[in-house]
């Protein structure tokens, strides 16, 4: 599904990825682990196109060269991010924005819009599947939402998209135990053959309730350590400064 | 610039009364004065003189032909209103449908100018000298509406003011007053609708008064949304007496050229002045909202919210006073301008202004002007937005503040509709900066 290839990225001359490469097929659930600076949300933000990084290397999605591909086209291809800070947008409509969303993506996959009513009834099940309130809904998009409830949005959004490849970055963070089991409810729920996920934390905490097939462990860029989940409490144990000691990279 | 014929209107308009030499008097006074121009404080973000200059050139006297002649599809369907009519500033008909008839009393002014008992009420105004402008409205005015609304009575609909303009206004300069007035206890919603035909070029130098007494309150819209080629210069005074309500919205987005301008005086306590406008401008549209809100006695309360986008070569201006007489203690005033640029060649231009007096007063203001939020646009289009839906919706979003302030439910649908049909039709080509 998705096939990194010594991807390095840098901002203003600065190398924040350097020679980073991961394998995802269909299905899987991989995590990755690091430290604060090690290029964690910069994976995320070129898998998703965010302009303002200098990229080489090579990324295929779904067989497709994936940094040719506008940053909508991308989402409208299955690929999702769930943003570390979601942004505040006064004025817009959260049931609104769902819709729209949901109705471009559906629209680039060659299926037919959905009517506001159907679009509600869905939207509704999705909020009591995931115990959020369903006042959010005529809230303006974050705006005034806590920690807790932008990242519960986030995770509603991901629902309700239903994407092929789901990013999480640092979801978790800032979570109390409850909003970590709703995110990772919304992650299992939609856990398929089909689908593939990467989930970036600095915690072992969130891997408990979702249990990843893989964790990478990320310093300075690339990718220093491989395991199943085991290694995740390892990590926890011993800390990031150790294992980045090590370069041995086990596959 | 101009080629006025002061001498035949004068002797065309003849009232036999003071009027007459009130008029001479106006116009030495304009002709001393000329057009504003930057030089002047109030005009320092709009050179009208330049403006007209540069646009409008030869601007005659209306000869007041065909001024019964406008398009009956230009009147708002699928909205229950009161009408009154005016073609190239001149009174053609009202219709009060609605409306207890014995509660109202409406003239057109050109017959009030005409009697000399009624211009005795209004002759006062003629003699306040704002600007070079208003002394020649004072000298040329030909038509308008004088408008009387009793005690204890609230309007069952709105009324619409349809000012509407067509051919024969080419190249003319149209001098026209509005007087209304309410009574104690009394309550009216005033849309005021601008609509010319295609490309016609005029210059509308407009002046209302507005009196509302105890208790009263007055809600006045306007919508200057179809995108037209006029020039127009609209002063608005109003008289705010104990416990009334001044609710004022603007949409300023259709004219070449508007300045309104808006005075208010919070006469007596507990009286509270709202002005809430969305300004969308594009092409080489100059639109400028200049407010001067005179808080006069305590326990008085005034907001101002204005919110404005540029788009291409546009040219935005507000400028907010608010002051505050040292009897006005217990003021609550308060005011914020938001505008969103989104062209390199565009510009908007903010100019707070608290002139206070008095010690114990409660006044902010707030102002700030920038470009759409690239993170935003990221996240919008990371949702599978494309960039135009991005900027539209975050466009939508930052203007519905404004549109939310609207007390009136009939009028709001109505100018929400406008605005998101402008949205629509518009392209948002925006450089990233």
């Amino acid at each position: 599904m998705l096939d990194i290839k010594n991807l390095s990225a840098s901002v203003d001359g600065k190398k924040i990825l350097d020679g980073f490469s991961l394998k995802i097929k269909s299905g899987e659930v991989h995590a990755i682990m690091g430290p604060n600076g090690s290029g964690k949300s910069t994976l995320a933000n070129v898998l998703t196109g965010k302009n303002g990084y200098e990229v080489e290397g090579q990324i295929l999605y779904q067989g497709k060269d994936l940094l040719t591909l506008p940053i909508e086209e991308r989402a409208q291809k299955g690929l999702f991010m769930a943003f570390q800070y979601p942004l505040e947008i006064p004025g817009v409509n959260t049931n609104n924005f769902l819709k729209t969303s949901l109705n471009t993506i559906r629209k680039g996959k060659g299926l037919k819009e959905i009517d506001s009513l159907d679009f509600l009834k869905l939207v509704k099940a999705k909020t009591k599947n995931l115990k959020i309130d369903e006042k959010i809904l005529n809230r303006q998009l974050n705006v005034g939402f806590s920690g807790g409830e932008k990242k519960k949005n986030e995770i509603l959004q991901m629902t309700i998209l239903e994407p092929t490849l789901a990013i999480l970055d640092e979801t978790d963070s800032g979570l109390d135990i409850d909003a970590i089991k709703i995110v990772s409810d919304g992650v299992n729920s939609l856990r398929s053959k089909e689908r593939s996920f990467l989930i970036i934390t600095h915690y072992q905490r969130l891997l408990d309730y979702i249990k990843p097939d893989f964790v990478h462990v990320l310093i300075n860029g690339k990718i220093t350590k491989t395991g199943c989940s085991e290694l995740a409490l390892e990590l926890d144990k011993i800390g990031y400064e150790k294992m980045g000691a090590s370069t041995q990279v086990v596959v | 610039m101009m080629s006025l014929n002061f001498d035949a209107f004068q002797k065309a308009n003849q009232s036999g009364s003071e009027l007459d030499s009130i008029r001479i008097k106006n116009f030495n006074i304009f002709q001393k004065k000329g057009f504003p121009s930057k030089k002047e404080e109030n005009w320092k973000y709009t050179d009208l003189k330049t403006i007209l200059y540069n646009n409008l050139n030869k601007l005659e006297l209306p000869n007041h032909e065909n001024t019964s002649q406008y398009n009956s599809e230009w009147l708002l369907k699928n909205f229950e209103h009161n009408q009154i009519i005016l073609v190239n500033g001149d009174f053609v008909s009202s219709t009060f449908s609605f409306e207890a008839k014995e509660k109202i009393k409406i003239k057109p002014l050109k017959t009030v100018l005409k009697d000399k008992k009624d211009f005795k009420k209004i002759r006062d105004y003629f003699t306040e000298q704002q600007n070079s402008l208003a002394s020649l409205n004072h000298a040329l005015v030909h038509d308008g509406i004088f408008l009387e609304i009793e005690d204890n009575y609230s309007f069952k609909k709105p009324l619409i003011i349809y000012n509407f303009f067509n051919k024969s206004s080419e190249n003319k300069i149209i001098n026209n007053k509005c007087f209304i007035s309410l009574g104690k206890n009394s309550q009216l919603s005033l849309l005021e609708y601008y609509k010319a035909e295609d490309s016609i070029k005029y210059f509308n130098n407009t002046i209302h008064h507005y009196s509302i007494q105890k208790n009263s309150i007055l809600k006045k819209f306007s919508i200057d949304n179809n995108l037209d080629n006029s020039y127009n210069y609209h002063l608005t005074n109003v008289k705010s007496y104990s416990n009334s309500i001044f609710e004022n919205f603007l949409f300023s987005s259709g004219s070449s050229f508007v300045k309104n301008e808006i005075h208010c005086d919070l006469l007596e306590s507990f009286s509270s002045c709202f002005i809430n406008a969305l300004i969308f401008l594009s092409k080489q549209q100059h639109h400028e909202l200049k407010t001067n809100i005179n808080h006069k006695h305590q326990h008085c309360k005034s907001s101002q919210l204005v919110k404005s986008i540029l788009l291409d070569k546009s040219n935005g201006t507000y400028q907010g006073k608010i002051y505050v007489d040292k009897d006005a203690q217990k003021t609550n005033g308060y005011q914020l301008s938001k505008a969103l640029i989104l062209s390199e060649n565009s510009t908007f231009n903010s100019k707070p202004e608290l002139e206070i007096y008095a010690d114990d007063v409660k006044c902010s203001h707030g102002s700030s002007t920038g470009n759409i939020d690239q993170n935003s646009i990221f996240y919008l289009m990371s949702r599978g937005l494309s960039k135009e839906q991005a900027n539209k919706m975050l466009v939508e979003g930052f203007l519905n503040e404004a549109i939310e302030t609207i007390t009136e439910p009939n009028i709001q649908s109505l100018i929400s509709k406008l605005f998101i049909d402008k949205i629509n039709k518009t392209k948002f080509e925006i450089n990233e900066h």
